[in-house]
Protein backbone atom coordinates (compact mmCIF):
# COMPACT_ATOMS: atom_id res chain seq x y z
CA UNK A 1 0.00 0.00 0.00
CA UNK A 2 1.46 3.35 -1.00
CA UNK A 3 2.15 6.11 1.52
CA UNK A 4 -0.42 8.35 -0.17
CA UNK A 5 -3.07 5.65 0.17
CA UNK A 6 -2.23 5.32 3.88
CA UNK A 7 -2.42 9.09 4.28
CA UNK A 8 -5.82 9.06 2.59
CA UNK A 9 -7.04 6.33 5.00
CA UNK A 10 -6.04 8.56 7.94
CA UNK A 11 -7.87 11.48 6.31
CA UNK A 12 -11.02 9.38 5.88
CA UNK A 13 -10.86 8.16 9.48
CA UNK A 14 -10.43 11.72 10.80
CA UNK A 15 -13.24 13.07 8.65
CA UNK A 16 -15.56 10.24 9.70
CA UNK A 17 -14.78 11.04 13.34
CA UNK A 18 -15.30 14.73 12.61
CA UNK A 19 -18.70 14.29 11.00
CA UNK A 20 -19.87 11.75 13.61
CA UNK A 21 -19.04 13.93 16.59
CA UNK A 22 -19.43 17.27 14.78
CA UNK A 23 -18.25 19.36 17.72
CA UNK A 24 -15.25 21.00 16.08
CA UNK A 25 -16.95 21.57 12.73
CA UNK A 26 -20.10 22.98 14.31
CA UNK A 27 -18.14 25.39 16.50
CA UNK A 28 -16.09 26.56 13.48
CA UNK A 29 -19.27 27.09 11.42
CA UNK A 30 -20.93 28.99 14.27
CA UNK A 31 -17.79 31.11 14.63
CA UNK A 32 -17.62 32.18 10.96
CA UNK A 33 -21.33 33.01 10.75
CA UNK A 34 -21.27 34.99 14.00
CA UNK A 35 -18.02 36.75 13.03
CA UNK A 36 -19.58 37.88 9.74
CA UNK A 37 -22.70 38.99 11.61
CA UNK A 38 -20.62 41.02 14.11
CA UNK A 39 -18.43 42.60 11.41
CA UNK A 40 -21.58 43.81 9.66
CA UNK A 41 -22.58 45.64 12.86
CA UNK A 42 -19.06 46.84 13.72
CA UNK A 43 -18.62 48.66 10.38
CA UNK A 44 -20.06 52.08 9.71
CA UNK A 45 -21.25 51.38 6.16
CA UNK A 46 -21.60 55.10 5.43
CA UNK A 47 -17.87 55.66 6.04
CA UNK A 48 -16.40 52.26 5.08
CA UNK A 49 -18.29 50.24 2.45
CA UNK A 50 -18.24 46.50 3.26
CA UNK A 51 -16.79 45.72 -0.17
CA UNK A 52 -13.60 47.68 0.68
CA UNK A 53 -12.75 45.49 3.65
CA UNK A 54 -14.45 42.22 2.65
CA UNK A 55 -11.28 40.50 1.36
CA UNK A 56 -9.30 41.24 4.54
CA UNK A 57 -12.17 40.11 6.79
CA UNK A 58 -12.72 36.90 4.77
CA UNK A 59 -9.07 35.90 5.21
CA UNK A 60 -8.96 36.86 8.88
CA UNK A 61 -12.08 34.85 9.66
CA UNK A 62 -10.65 31.83 7.79
CA UNK A 63 -7.37 32.24 9.71
CA UNK A 64 -9.04 32.49 13.13
CA UNK A 65 -11.46 29.64 12.46
CA UNK A 66 -8.75 27.33 11.11
CA UNK A 67 -6.37 28.16 13.97
CA UNK A 68 -9.07 27.52 16.55
CA UNK A 69 -9.85 24.17 14.94
CA UNK A 70 -6.38 23.02 13.86
CA UNK A 71 -5.09 21.68 17.16
CA UNK A 72 -8.32 19.84 17.82
CA UNK A 73 -7.57 17.30 15.10
CA UNK A 74 -5.37 15.47 17.62
CA UNK A 75 -7.72 15.82 20.59
CA UNK A 76 -9.95 12.75 20.29
CA UNK A 77 -7.00 10.42 19.65
CA UNK A 78 -4.87 12.00 22.38
CA UNK A 79 -7.53 11.61 25.04
CA UNK A 80 -8.13 7.94 24.21
CA UNK A 81 -4.43 7.16 23.69
CA UNK A 82 -5.24 6.20 20.10
CA UNK A 83 -2.57 8.45 18.61
CA UNK A 84 0.16 6.30 20.15
CA UNK A 85 -1.44 3.27 18.52
CA UNK A 86 -1.56 5.09 15.20
CA UNK A 87 2.19 5.71 15.50
CA UNK A 88 2.76 2.00 16.17
CA UNK A 89 1.14 1.05 12.84
CA UNK A 90 3.49 0.72 9.83
CA UNK A 91 2.60 4.18 8.56
CA UNK A 92 5.41 6.67 8.10
CA UNK A 93 5.33 9.96 10.02
CA UNK A 94 5.11 12.05 6.80
CA UNK A 95 2.04 10.00 5.81
CA UNK A 96 0.43 10.67 9.22
CA UNK A 97 1.15 14.38 8.77
CA UNK A 98 -0.25 14.38 5.23
CA UNK A 99 -3.37 12.49 6.33
CA UNK A 100 -4.03 14.89 9.20
CA UNK A 101 -3.31 17.92 6.98
CA UNK A 102 -5.74 16.72 4.31
CA UNK A 103 -8.47 16.16 6.92
CA UNK A 104 -7.84 19.66 8.27
CA UNK A 105 -7.85 21.05 4.74
CA UNK A 106 -11.25 19.58 3.87
CA UNK A 107 -12.73 21.04 7.07
CA UNK A 108 -11.09 24.40 6.28
CA UNK A 109 -12.59 24.31 2.76
CA UNK A 110 -16.08 23.88 4.22
CA UNK A 111 -15.44 26.76 6.60
CA UNK A 112 -13.95 28.88 3.77
CA UNK A 113 -17.01 28.36 1.55
CA UNK A 114 -19.31 29.33 4.39
CA UNK A 115 -17.14 32.35 5.31
CA UNK A 116 -17.23 33.55 1.72
CA UNK A 117 -21.01 33.20 1.45
CA UNK A 118 -21.80 34.72 4.85
CA UNK A 119 -19.38 37.68 4.61
CA UNK A 120 -20.32 38.66 1.03
CA UNK A 121 -23.98 38.48 2.10
CA UNK A 122 -23.62 40.34 5.42
CA UNK A 123 -21.27 43.01 3.97
CA UNK A 124 -23.46 43.43 0.89
CA UNK A 125 -20.77 42.63 -1.68
CA UNK A 126 -22.82 42.45 -4.89
CA UNK A 127 -20.21 41.78 -7.63
CA UNK A 128 -18.22 38.89 -6.30
CA UNK A 129 -15.86 38.31 -9.23
CA UNK A 130 -15.06 35.00 -10.88
CA UNK A 131 -15.58 31.93 -8.71
CA UNK A 132 -12.71 30.13 -10.48
CA UNK A 133 -10.34 33.02 -9.71
CA UNK A 134 -11.41 32.95 -6.02
CA UNK A 135 -10.80 29.19 -5.91
CA UNK A 136 -7.37 29.65 -7.53
CA UNK A 137 -6.41 32.09 -4.73
CA UNK A 138 -8.04 30.24 -1.84
CA UNK A 139 -6.70 26.77 -2.75
CA UNK A 140 -2.95 27.40 -2.15
CA UNK A 141 -3.72 29.73 0.76
CA UNK A 142 -5.81 27.15 2.62
CA UNK A 143 -3.21 24.40 1.95
CA UNK A 144 -0.62 26.62 3.68
CA UNK A 145 -3.01 27.29 6.58
CA UNK A 146 -3.87 23.59 6.98
CA UNK A 147 -0.23 22.39 6.91
CA UNK A 148 1.02 25.05 9.33
CA UNK A 149 -1.99 24.60 11.65
CA UNK A 150 -1.62 20.80 11.73
CA UNK A 151 2.12 20.99 12.39
CA UNK A 152 1.99 23.49 15.24
CA UNK A 153 -1.35 22.11 16.46
CA UNK A 154 0.51 18.93 17.38
CA UNK A 155 2.94 21.01 19.48
CA UNK A 156 0.28 23.02 21.25
CA UNK A 157 -1.50 19.81 22.39
CA UNK A 158 1.46 19.09 24.66
CA UNK A 159 1.77 22.62 26.00
CA UNK A 160 0.20 23.79 29.23
CA UNK A 161 -0.64 27.02 27.36
CA UNK A 162 -2.84 24.97 24.99
CA UNK A 163 -4.78 26.94 22.40
CA UNK A 164 -3.26 30.30 23.44
CA UNK A 165 0.15 29.12 22.21
CA UNK A 166 -0.99 28.16 18.70
CA UNK A 167 -1.52 31.75 17.42
CA UNK A 168 1.88 32.82 18.86
CA UNK A 169 3.58 30.06 16.86
CA UNK A 170 1.54 30.21 13.64
CA UNK A 171 0.56 33.88 13.09
CA UNK A 172 4.13 35.16 12.47
CA UNK A 173 4.60 32.44 9.85
CA UNK A 174 1.19 32.99 8.27
CA UNK A 175 1.57 36.74 7.67
CA UNK A 176 2.67 36.16 4.02
CA UNK A 177 -0.42 33.98 3.41
CA UNK A 178 -2.79 36.59 4.83
CA UNK A 179 -1.11 39.45 2.97
CA UNK A 180 -0.92 37.69 -0.41
CA UNK A 181 -4.34 36.04 0.00
CA UNK A 182 -6.22 39.18 1.08
CA UNK A 183 -4.68 41.41 -1.61
CA UNK A 184 -5.40 38.79 -4.29
CA UNK A 185 -9.00 38.24 -3.14
CA UNK A 186 -9.54 42.02 -3.10
CA UNK A 187 -8.39 42.18 -6.73
CA UNK A 188 -10.64 39.26 -7.72
CA UNK A 189 -13.60 41.04 -6.07
CA UNK A 190 -12.75 44.15 -8.12
CA UNK A 191 -12.51 41.95 -11.27
CA UNK A 192 -8.96 43.07 -11.98
CA UNK A 193 -7.00 41.19 -14.69
CA UNK A 194 -5.40 37.89 -13.68
CA UNK A 195 -1.91 39.20 -14.50
CA UNK A 196 -2.19 41.44 -11.41
CA UNK A 197 -2.92 38.40 -9.22
CA UNK A 198 -0.83 35.58 -10.72
CA UNK A 199 2.45 36.63 -9.03
CA UNK A 200 0.86 36.48 -5.55
CA UNK A 201 -0.78 33.13 -6.36
CA UNK A 202 2.60 31.71 -7.36
CA UNK A 203 4.05 32.83 -4.01
CA UNK A 204 1.04 31.29 -2.21
CA UNK A 205 1.75 28.00 -3.98
CA UNK A 206 5.43 28.25 -2.99
CA UNK A 207 4.38 28.71 0.65
CA UNK A 208 1.85 25.84 0.42
CA UNK A 209 4.33 23.37 -1.10
CA UNK A 210 7.11 24.51 1.26
CA UNK A 211 4.96 24.17 4.40
CA UNK A 212 3.75 20.68 3.39
CA UNK A 213 7.30 19.46 2.67
CA UNK A 214 8.88 21.02 5.77
CA UNK A 215 5.99 19.81 7.94
CA UNK A 216 6.29 16.26 6.57
CA UNK A 217 10.07 16.28 7.04
CA UNK A 218 10.02 17.57 10.64
CA UNK A 219 6.82 15.88 11.89
CA UNK A 220 8.86 12.90 13.12
CA UNK A 221 10.39 15.16 15.80
CA UNK A 222 6.94 16.08 17.12
CA UNK A 223 5.77 12.49 17.43
CA UNK A 224 8.77 10.58 18.81
CA UNK A 225 7.70 9.29 22.20
CA UNK B 1 30.93 26.72 36.46
CA UNK B 2 34.43 25.73 35.43
CA UNK B 3 37.27 28.20 35.98
CA UNK B 4 38.06 28.08 32.25
CA UNK B 5 34.49 29.12 31.30
CA UNK B 6 34.51 31.85 33.95
CA UNK B 7 37.81 33.33 32.72
CA UNK B 8 36.81 33.08 29.04
CA UNK B 9 33.37 34.65 29.68
CA UNK B 10 34.80 37.43 31.82
CA UNK B 11 37.55 38.22 29.28
CA UNK B 12 35.06 38.35 26.38
CA UNK B 13 32.50 40.48 28.25
CA UNK B 14 35.21 42.89 29.49
CA UNK B 15 36.68 43.21 25.99
CA UNK B 16 33.19 43.66 24.53
CA UNK B 17 32.14 46.37 27.01
CA UNK B 18 35.50 48.18 26.60
CA UNK B 19 35.18 48.11 22.78
CA UNK B 20 31.58 49.37 22.96
CA UNK B 21 32.73 52.25 25.23
CA UNK B 22 35.44 53.11 22.66
CA UNK B 23 32.76 52.99 19.91
CA UNK B 24 30.61 55.44 21.88
CA UNK B 25 33.58 57.81 22.22
CA UNK B 26 34.17 57.52 18.43
CA UNK B 27 30.46 58.14 17.76
CA UNK B 28 30.37 61.22 20.00
CA UNK B 29 33.71 62.90 19.22
CA UNK B 30 35.49 61.38 16.26
CA UNK B 31 33.37 60.16 13.35
CA UNK B 32 32.02 62.86 10.97
CA UNK B 33 28.27 63.37 10.59
CA UNK B 34 26.62 62.00 7.47
CA UNK B 35 25.85 64.90 5.07
CA UNK B 36 22.18 64.14 4.34
CA UNK B 37 20.96 62.68 7.66
CA UNK B 38 23.10 64.51 10.20
CA UNK B 39 23.47 63.34 13.79
CA UNK B 40 20.67 60.74 13.62
CA UNK B 41 22.77 58.57 11.29
CA UNK B 42 24.94 57.68 14.32
CA UNK B 43 22.22 55.24 15.45
CA UNK B 44 23.57 53.15 12.55
CA UNK B 45 26.63 52.24 14.72
CA UNK B 46 24.35 50.56 17.25
CA UNK B 47 21.57 49.31 14.98
CA UNK B 48 23.73 47.48 12.41
CA UNK B 49 25.95 45.66 14.98
CA UNK B 50 22.80 44.68 16.95
CA UNK B 51 21.29 43.28 13.73
CA UNK B 52 24.52 41.43 12.88
CA UNK B 53 24.69 39.93 16.40
CA UNK B 54 21.01 38.90 16.22
CA UNK B 55 21.57 37.03 12.96
CA UNK B 56 24.77 35.44 14.30
CA UNK B 57 22.81 34.26 17.37
CA UNK B 58 19.92 32.97 15.21
CA UNK B 59 22.42 31.08 13.05
CA UNK B 60 23.94 29.44 16.16
CA UNK B 61 20.45 28.54 17.45
CA UNK B 62 19.47 26.95 14.11
CA UNK B 63 22.73 24.99 13.84
CA UNK B 64 22.69 23.84 17.48
CA UNK B 65 18.99 22.93 17.20
CA UNK B 66 19.63 20.82 14.10
CA UNK B 67 22.49 19.03 15.92
CA UNK B 68 20.22 18.49 18.96
CA UNK B 69 17.47 16.97 16.79
CA UNK B 70 19.98 14.78 15.00
CA UNK B 71 22.11 13.56 17.91
CA UNK B 72 19.92 14.40 20.95
CA UNK B 73 23.04 16.05 22.39
CA UNK B 74 22.34 18.05 25.56
CA UNK B 75 25.31 20.35 24.88
CA UNK B 76 23.77 21.40 21.56
CA UNK B 77 20.48 22.22 23.29
CA UNK B 78 22.31 24.24 25.98
CA UNK B 79 24.12 26.17 23.21
CA UNK B 80 20.81 26.76 21.40
CA UNK B 81 19.04 28.16 24.45
CA UNK B 82 22.04 30.37 25.35
CA UNK B 83 22.18 31.80 21.81
CA UNK B 84 18.37 32.18 21.62
CA UNK B 85 18.41 34.49 24.64
CA UNK B 86 21.09 36.56 22.85
CA UNK B 87 18.93 36.64 19.70
CA UNK B 88 15.96 37.92 21.69
CA UNK B 89 17.97 40.64 23.53
CA UNK B 90 20.02 41.91 20.56
CA UNK B 91 16.92 41.60 18.37
CA UNK B 92 15.07 43.89 20.78
CA UNK B 93 17.94 46.43 20.56
CA UNK B 94 17.74 46.29 16.75
CA UNK B 95 13.94 46.68 16.76
CA UNK B 96 14.09 49.66 19.15
CA UNK B 97 16.96 51.55 17.48
CA UNK B 98 15.57 51.07 13.95
CA UNK B 99 12.29 52.96 14.59
CA UNK B 100 14.16 55.72 16.50
CA UNK B 101 16.21 56.35 13.34
CA UNK B 102 13.15 55.88 11.10
CA UNK B 103 11.18 58.58 12.94
CA UNK B 104 13.72 61.19 11.80
CA UNK B 105 14.80 59.70 8.46
CA UNK B 106 11.41 58.44 7.20
CA UNK B 107 9.09 60.58 9.34
CA UNK B 108 7.50 57.51 10.94
CA UNK B 109 8.49 55.03 13.63
CA UNK B 110 7.32 52.01 11.69
CA UNK B 111 6.50 51.10 8.13
CA UNK B 112 5.34 47.70 6.92
CA UNK B 113 8.13 47.21 4.47
CA UNK B 114 9.44 43.65 3.94
CA UNK B 115 12.71 43.71 5.91
CA UNK B 116 11.17 45.31 9.00
CA UNK B 117 8.13 43.04 8.91
CA UNK B 118 10.14 39.83 8.45
CA UNK B 119 12.58 40.83 11.23
CA UNK B 120 9.71 41.51 13.65
CA UNK B 121 8.19 38.13 12.73
CA UNK B 122 11.56 36.45 13.40
CA UNK B 123 11.61 38.05 16.86
CA UNK B 124 8.07 36.79 17.57
CA UNK B 125 9.11 33.29 16.45
CA UNK B 126 11.88 33.36 19.06
CA UNK B 127 9.38 34.48 21.66
CA UNK B 128 7.41 31.34 20.69
CA UNK B 129 10.66 29.34 21.09
CA UNK B 130 10.78 30.18 24.82
CA UNK B 131 7.03 29.79 25.30
CA UNK B 132 6.93 26.26 23.85
CA UNK B 133 10.10 25.31 25.72
CA UNK B 134 8.74 26.38 29.07
CA UNK B 135 5.18 25.14 28.68
CA UNK B 136 5.69 21.46 27.82
CA UNK B 137 5.64 19.19 30.87
CA UNK B 138 8.14 16.66 29.48
CA UNK B 139 11.47 18.62 29.25
CA UNK B 140 12.88 16.28 26.57
CA UNK B 141 9.87 16.90 24.36
CA UNK B 142 9.95 20.65 25.11
CA UNK B 143 13.56 20.87 23.94
CA UNK B 144 12.74 18.99 20.74
CA UNK B 145 9.71 21.19 19.99
CA UNK B 146 11.77 24.34 20.62
CA UNK B 147 14.49 23.06 18.26
CA UNK B 148 11.87 22.55 15.54
CA UNK B 149 10.52 26.11 16.06
CA UNK B 150 14.08 27.48 15.83
CA UNK B 151 14.77 25.67 12.56
CA UNK B 152 11.45 26.78 11.01
CA UNK B 153 12.08 30.37 12.21
CA UNK B 154 15.60 30.44 10.79
CA UNK B 155 14.20 29.84 7.28
CA UNK B 156 13.16 33.49 7.56
CA UNK B 157 16.79 34.73 7.51
CA UNK B 158 17.54 34.28 3.77
CA UNK B 159 14.19 35.97 3.05
CA UNK B 160 15.14 38.95 5.26
CA UNK B 161 18.49 39.20 3.47
CA UNK B 162 17.06 39.18 -0.06
CA UNK B 163 13.92 41.20 0.75
CA UNK B 164 15.74 44.52 0.20
CA UNK B 165 16.66 43.47 -3.34
CA UNK B 166 13.47 41.48 -4.13
CA UNK B 167 10.82 43.99 -3.07
CA UNK B 168 10.53 47.73 -3.23
CA UNK B 169 11.94 48.64 0.14
CA UNK B 170 12.53 51.79 2.14
CA UNK B 171 15.26 50.09 4.17
CA UNK B 172 18.78 51.22 3.13
CA UNK B 173 20.70 48.62 1.13
CA UNK B 174 24.13 47.22 2.11
CA UNK B 175 27.01 49.73 2.30
CA UNK B 176 29.83 47.44 3.48
CA UNK B 177 29.46 43.99 1.92
CA UNK B 178 29.10 44.89 -1.76
CA UNK B 179 30.73 43.43 -4.89
CA UNK B 180 32.49 46.74 -5.59
CA UNK B 181 33.69 47.09 -1.96
CA UNK B 182 32.42 49.29 0.92
CA UNK B 183 30.92 52.64 -0.12
CA UNK B 184 31.26 54.13 3.35
CA UNK B 185 33.62 56.94 4.45
CA UNK B 186 36.81 55.40 5.96
CA UNK B 187 36.16 56.88 9.46
CA UNK B 188 32.56 55.67 9.42
CA UNK B 189 33.71 52.21 8.36
CA UNK B 190 36.28 52.14 11.19
CA UNK B 191 33.58 53.13 13.75
CA UNK B 192 31.18 50.53 12.39
CA UNK B 193 33.79 47.74 12.46
CA UNK B 194 34.81 48.67 16.04
CA UNK B 195 31.17 48.55 17.08
CA UNK B 196 30.67 45.22 15.29
CA UNK B 197 33.67 43.79 17.17
CA UNK B 198 32.34 45.13 20.49
CA UNK B 199 28.84 43.69 20.04
CA UNK B 200 30.22 40.34 18.85
CA UNK B 201 32.62 40.05 21.82
CA UNK B 202 29.87 41.01 24.27
CA UNK B 203 27.50 38.44 22.77
CA UNK B 204 30.15 35.71 22.81
CA UNK B 205 30.96 36.53 26.45
CA UNK B 206 27.32 36.40 27.51
CA UNK B 207 26.88 33.23 25.46
CA UNK B 208 29.83 31.58 27.22
CA UNK B 209 28.45 32.45 30.68
CA UNK B 210 24.91 31.40 29.79
CA UNK B 211 26.07 28.13 28.23
CA UNK B 212 28.14 27.29 31.33
CA UNK B 213 25.19 28.08 33.64
CA UNK B 214 22.84 25.97 31.50
CA UNK B 215 25.26 23.01 31.61
CA UNK B 216 25.63 23.43 35.38
CA UNK B 217 21.85 23.54 35.85
CA UNK B 218 21.45 20.23 34.02
CA UNK B 219 24.19 18.41 35.91
CA UNK B 220 22.66 15.79 38.23
CA UNK B 221 23.07 16.53 41.93
CA UNK B 222 25.77 14.48 43.68
CA UNK B 223 24.36 11.63 45.77
CA UNK B 224 25.38 13.32 49.04
CA UNK B 225 23.52 16.52 48.12
CA UNK B 226 20.47 14.46 47.16
CA UNK B 227 20.47 12.66 50.52
CA UNK B 228 20.88 15.95 52.37
CA UNK B 229 17.88 17.29 50.46
CA UNK B 230 15.80 14.24 51.31
CA UNK B 231 16.77 14.56 54.99
CA UNK B 232 15.55 18.15 55.00
CA UNK B 233 12.20 17.10 53.49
Amino acid sequence: MSELRRAWLITRKDLRLEFRTGGRLLSMIAFVVLAGFLFAFALDHNLVPGRDVAAALIWLVILFASTAGAGRIFDAEEEEGAFRHLLLTPVSRPAVFLGKTMANLIVIWLVTALTFISLTAFLDVRDQGSLTAHAAVLLPGTIGLAATGTFFGRMSRHSSLGDTLLPVLTFPLLVPVIYLGATSTARVLLERPWTEISGSVRLLWAFAVGSVFIGAALFRHLTDE
Amino acid sequence: MSTRARIAGLALVTAGVATILVTHWMMAFWVPSEAAQGVVQRIFYVHVPAAWTTFLAVGIVALASAVHLWLEDERADAAAVAAAEGALIFGAIMLITGPLWGRIAWGTYWTWEPRLTLTLLLWFTYLGYFLIRGSVADPRRGKRFAAVVAIVGSLNIPLIHVSVEMFRSLHPGPVVIKPEGPTLHADMLATLLTSLAGFTLLFLGLFTFRYAVERLRRRPLPAAAGEAGEALI
